[in-house]
């Protein structure tokens, strides 16, 4: 599969933290979608648990002016990712459409990746999932099921893109702007998550792109990474919770 | 029957010289006096090389005393120099500790070094007045010296060199007082009322000895420790601190270990010119330049040691520092720097010291030894010059933004280098007509140490290993 | 300071193989323990793999912990061999005779069972033949060289067949005489391993310039492997504490520093357990511990070096790690009894001639050394990972669980159980080297003084 079949896509995401209510919505699609291991309260606990997206709160002030503030966090897709070339056996690496992709099949563990990632979005699986009864049948078949000892990650919904550049191909179209959406930016509520293609300057994330909000988490690693955020700004003109999150 | 007759090189042991003490005295103390007229036209032109430097140098502060981004050559130039003139006398030092005999004819010539020391120190006091201060612009540029007056790396850098020159003169005096006495016993004139005066009474009794033993043990000692204390302090003050961002922890390790292959190289150079031109074959046996090949060889491949780490961590680490510290020493011109440093420091030098020919002569190990010293000039310039080029309102930022321009050296600087290596060149060279240039007490003790002897069918030499 | 002793051929002969022409009492009792806790890590390892590695204490962010600390001390220990084998026979150092097989031994089992924890500590260890080898060339994709996981064991295999290559040259010599010495199963198998040796000049050549050369090619691998074990480290850019561009020789000093002192430990109890007190003498740990002291200065010096370093940058979250390490609890704990132990208590102890010749103290204190040299690589290791990042969501602690430190016993039990088959089979103090030292030395009078000589070659 080259590029040219899929076009030129630079597949990324804009998040808007001025939307973002916290609603954990987007957790919990990627959790459905992508049959990620159930956490379960010892995992938790034991900082085992696997959430490819989460959602941040930091308190800011006192009562009763106190704030929330939230940023959801998942794979940044770096082009300058640290995680890929410490891999031993080549289970990441960047392929033509920019995005990291983990190929779970070639994975041994060693966990190297993780340790690179200075923004802690990469995840170890300690057990063997296990899943009840009743979840057996919500299993996504499109997505592998990993077993332990395999490291996983946001693949910006990787499935879902393959899913309609084949739709497109076959229909001998090229993917219209908006007809991918990963599985957090289609349950996000207020649309402060919005996934499209950062190649085409017509898309909604490259329009988005250029607002004067936008900055990049831990630029002083220079990882160069393909979400883009979008910062939150106070009614009273207080800047959000963004600035918490890069470099100081 | 254990390794009868093993005739490989590496185990070979020059005999001794075999004279008697008194011949030994005499013959080298009369290399002091009675230099050939190419010696004296190679002083004089060196001597004129030197003035012509230092004049360079008071022009040069005279009218560039502002700007600190033009100093970067002699910054370049003084490292050099502490490099050779500081690392030489380590030859002396290490092996002497460790017991080594075949170092014995090279001591005396490796501690002239100590005394080009001065070369340094008239480079380095321009610097330290050109140095800006911690604080520039009311922010604080990274340093070794946190929370320290602002005036701190002038201070201690200075000190320390000081201290180094001192320290390797004292060495030097410490392990030359027989060689004094031996010079008030055997010569005349100048040199005999001088031998006099420092020899301070040395008869050779028990307890001399013993005392002569153990200051030279100390001041060895800390000859070394304050060699690497003001490696640290000048390639971190005078070099890393003044560019932001340029975080490398190795690199004063890195330059104090290619302070000692340029120092290892210069005793080589010297002791080539002494050998032939003071006609001391008998003396200095081939030997000495295969233990100084091997020495050189080991310190080559620990130089591309240090050189590979740091690059290796920057180049993986990719943030914003790294990158802009790879981008300041290797973009543009400077990249024929940073090959030519890595060509002639250590690709070169490591396939000319590997072949046991090579190291077994003399002419072979002095080319490669002046291709070091050229590559070591060439990668000094490669790490200072870059460093001292970043304007003085951009030494406090976080990490460097924009690249400077190269800086390319002017008259001053080219008659300034020219001069600064004439200057050690020069007081070496007139150091070997106030002392002779081997040690004698060395060589006689080295004659009472070690016999020739037959053993079985071969011949062997007896080293007798006194506690 | 030289204790020579004239000891003859048939002493030699009989002192040095009375492990292998008859066992010690105490043998047999205790490689039968050491057996049964091998066995025991071996279960456990293999429950551990058959379960998973949520058996042990790792979570996010701290992926790294005692496997990897582990690891990294056993490949430390192995520089021993190359330090005291290669460097002292090629600067032809006396004291060195005694000591080089039990050195190069070390190297070997720490070696073997370092290589164990970079297979056991990842998540399918079962894929991991499929990145050693052979080649994944089916796919046409081999191993990603640019990591340092694949520098890793490729330096380390070389490194561990070198160091074999080596201690089999050295053993050749032994092996003919126990070969001569022997009968029955024993005789064939050293007739094998002897390789034909005879002893006549032309074999002692080859073997003395076989030694030679490798010790002349293992030496920049011996400088090179603890480099790229910390590069693992030094290359994440991401980790405080761990970028940092002198982790290579600051890690291979730390590495002479750690194998020495073990090296120290296994003399001590070598002499004592086959009571080879004429061969194994104080003069001999006289010369290891002055060794020591300026190995562990060097070693002091770049750590001083590295903290300097480390908060010249002026980074805040660099500063913050360094605080969390040494200030607060459990880290400053750990932190001072690394410092006690591996440098302030045994350094200045070694200054005194008195505590240099004491066997008894020299084992206590270099077993004290390793202790603190464990604990630094897990300071170096551990926090880094444990760092307070820039998000909340990740901040936990690192509690080891039992079946690490069962894994991390084992590896103690493993490499001595190792060491004492050896011993059965093998002397562990070179006999030819005995013999050489004793025909290569000679007394010279100077004056009224009798001073020890060695003969050397001349030209």
């Amino acid at each position: 599969m080259t590029t040219a079949e899929f076009g030129t896509h630079k597949w990324g995401m804009v998040v808007d933290i001025d939307k973002c209510i916290g609603c954990n919505a987007c957790v919990i699609a990627c959790q459905a979608e992508n049959n990620i291991p159930i956490n379960t309260q010892d995992r938790v606990e034991r900082a085992r648990s696997i959430s490819w997206i989460r959602v941040e709160r930091y308190w800011e002030g006192d009562f009763p002016d106190a704030k929330a503030r939230f940023i959801p966090i998942m794979c940044q897709h770096c082009e300058n990712a640290p995680c890929e070339p410490v891999c031993p056996v080549y289970a990441t690496y960047h392929n033509s459409e920019g995005m990291n992709v983990q190929v779970y099949n070639r994975c041994v563990g060693t966990r190297y990746c993780a340790n690179g990632c200075p923004y802690i979005v990469r995840f170890f699986n300690y057990w063997e999932p296990v899943w009840p009864e009743s979840l057996r049948n919500h299993l996504n078949p499109d997505v592998t099921v990993r077993s332990r000892g395999i490291m996983e990650k946001c693949s910006f919904c990787v499935h879902r893109i393959r899913r309609e550049s084949r739709s497109a191909r076959s229909a001998g179209t090229e993917i219209a702007d908006g007809a991918v959406q990963t599985a957090c930016s289609s349950a996000c509520p207020t649309s402060a998550l919005n996934f499209g293609n950062f190649n085409d300057p017509n898309s909604k994330v490259s329009k988005m792109k250029e607002d004067k909000r936008h900055y990049t988490l831990l630029d002083q690693f220079g990882t160069d990474p393909n979400v883009i955020y979008l910062a939150k700004i106070d009614a009273d003109k207080k800047v959000g919770a963004g600035e918490a999150a890069t470099h100081g | 029957m254990a390794s009868q007759a093993v005739a490989h090189e590496a185990e070979h042991h020059a005999p001794p010289p075999n004279v008697d003490a008194d011949i030994v005295a005499r013959e080298l103390i009369a290399t002091t006096s009675g230099a050939s007229g190419r010696f004296k036209a190679w002083t004089w032109a060196l001597g004129i090389l030197s003035v012509a430097g230092i004049v360079a140098l008071i022009l040069k502060f005279i009218d560039q005393g502002d700007d600190s981004t033009k100093w970067g050559y002699v910054a370049a130039m003084v490292s050099f120099l502490l490099s050779v003139a500081g690392g030489a006398p380590m030859v002396a030092m290490a092996p002497v500790m460790a017991k080594a005999n075949w170092v014995r004819p090279i001591t005396r010539i490796a501690s002239l070094f100590s005394f080009a020391g001065v070369a340094t120190l008239i480079m380095l006091i321009p610097l330290v007045a050109i140095l800006p201060p911690l604080v520039t612009e009311g922010a604080r540029r990274r340093t070794v010296w946190y929370m320290a007056p602002d005036y701190s790396p002038h201070f201690w850098t200075t000190l320390s060199l000081v201290l180094l020159l001192v320290t390797g003169i004292m060495l030097f005096y410490s392990a030359a007082l027989p060689d004094f006495a031996s010079m008030r016993d055997h010569s005349s004139g100048w040199r005999q009322r001088l031998g006099k005066r420092l020899a301070r009474g040395w008869v050779g009794t028990d307890s001399q000895w013993r005392t002569l033993r153990m200051r030279i043990g100390m001041f060895g000692t800390f000859y070394f420790l304050i060699l690497v204390f003001v490696n640290f302090l000048f390639s971190t003050d005078f070099g890393q601190s003044m560019v932001p961002g340029w975080r490398d922890a190795i690199f004063p390790m890195y330059h104090t270990v290619s302070g000692f292959q340029a120092g290892v190289a210069g005793v080589v150079i010297a002791l080539y010119f002494s050998r032939k031109y003071m006609k001391l074959e008998k003396y200095i046996h081939l030997d000495a330049f295969w233990s100084l090949g091997r020495l050189l060889f080991a310190l080559t491949l620990l130089w591309i040691y240090f050189f590979y780490s740091s690059f290796i961590v920057f180049w993986y680490g990719r943030s914003e520092n790294d990158i802009a510290t790879l981008d300041l020493q290797i973009k543009g011109p400077m990249i024929y720097a940073f090959f030519a440093g890595m060509i002639l420091l250590w690709f070169v030098p490591w396939w000319i010291l590997i072949w046991n020919k090579v190291r077994r002569g003399t002419a072979a190990m002095v080319v490669g030894s002046f291709i070091i010293l050229i590559g070591l000039l060439l990668d000094r310039i490669r790490t200072f010059v870059p460093a001292w080029s970043v304007p003085g309102d951009q030494i406090h930022e976080k990490w460097l933004k924009v690249i400077p321009e190269t800086v390319w050296p002017d008259i001053f600087d080219i008659l300034i280098m020219a001069g600064g290596i004439s200057l050690v060149a020069f007081i070496v060279m007139m150091m070997t007509r106030v002392i002779p240039v081997l040690s004698v007490w060395q060589v006689q003790e080295f004659n009472l140490l070690a016999k020739p002897i037959r053993y079985i069918r071969g011949h062997a030499t007896l080293v007798a290993k006194p506690d | 300071m030289q204790q020579r002793r004239e000891l003859d051929q048939v002493y030699t002969n009989r002192k040095l193989l009375n492990g292998q022409l008859d066992t010690p009492k105490w043998w047999l009792p205790t490689v039968s323990i050491l057996g049964v806790v091998v066995l025991i890590g071996v279960v456990v390892i293999a429950i551990m793999v058959n379960k998973g590695l949520g058996l042990t204490g790792l979570a996010r962010p701290v992926y790294w912990g005692l496997f990897i600390t582990t690891f990294v001390f056993w490949v430390g220990i192995s520089h021993a061999g190359i330090m005291i084998s290669a460097i002292l026979r090629l600067t032809q150092a006396e004291w060195r005779r005694p000591v080089t097989r039990a050195a190069e031994l070390l190297t070997v089992f720490s070696l073997l069972t370092a290589l164990v924890f970079p297979l056991i500590h990842a998540g399918r260890p079962w894929r991991i033949a499929y990145w050693i080898m052979p080649y994944d060339v089916a796919r046409g994709i081999y191993p990603n060289i640019r990591s340092p996981l694949i520098m890793d064991p490729v330096a380390i295999s070389t490194y561990l067949t070198g160091s074999t290559l080596f201690l089999y040259i050295a053993l050749i010599p032994d092996l003919g005489n126990l070969r001569d010495r022997t009968t029955g199963w024993k005789n064939a198998m050293y007739t094998v391993l002897a390789l034909g040796w005879r002893g006549n000049p032309r074999q002692w050549k080859m073997q003395t310039v076989g030694g030679i050369l490798l010790s002349a090619l293992m030496l920049p691998i011996f400088v090179s492997v603890h480099s790229i074990v910390s590069w693992d480290f030094a290359v994440a850019s991401a980790v405080e504490g761990w970028h940092s561009t002198i982790f290579a020789p600051y890690f291979v000093i730390g590495a002479v520093h750690s194998g020495v002192s073990a090296v120290v430990t296994m003399m001590a109890l070598m002499r004592w357990l086959w009571k080879w007190d004429d061969f194994i003498r104080p003069e001999h740990f006289d010369a290891l511990a002055r060794l020591l002291i300026v190995v562990a200065t060097g070693w002091l010096a770049f750590t001083f070096v590295e903290l300097t370093f480390a908060l010249y940058g002026q980074d805040a979250p660099e500063i913050a790690l360094r605080e969390m390490q040494m200030f607060q609890w459990p880290w400053n704990a750990l932190f001072i009894v690394f410092f006690l132990t591996g440098y302030a208590i045994p350094v200045p102890m070694w200054l005194f001639k008195r505590v240099r010749t004491n066997i008894a103290l020299m084992f206590w204190t270099s077993i004290l050394v390793n202790v603190g040299m464990w604990l630094e690589r897990f300071l170096i290791i551990v926090p880094g990972l444990a760092r307070r990042t820039p998000f909340v969501y990740t901040w936990e602690a690192y509690r080891p669980s039992p079946v690490e430190w069962t894994i991390f016993i084992w590896s103690f039990a493993w490499v001595t159980f190792l060491m004492l088959l050896f011993s059965k089979f093998f002397p562990l103090v070179p006999l030819f080297e005995q013999k050489e030292s004793q025909v290569f030395t000679d007394d010279v009078m100077i004056g009224r003084a009798k001073v020890p000589a060695i003969v050397r070659e001349a030209d």
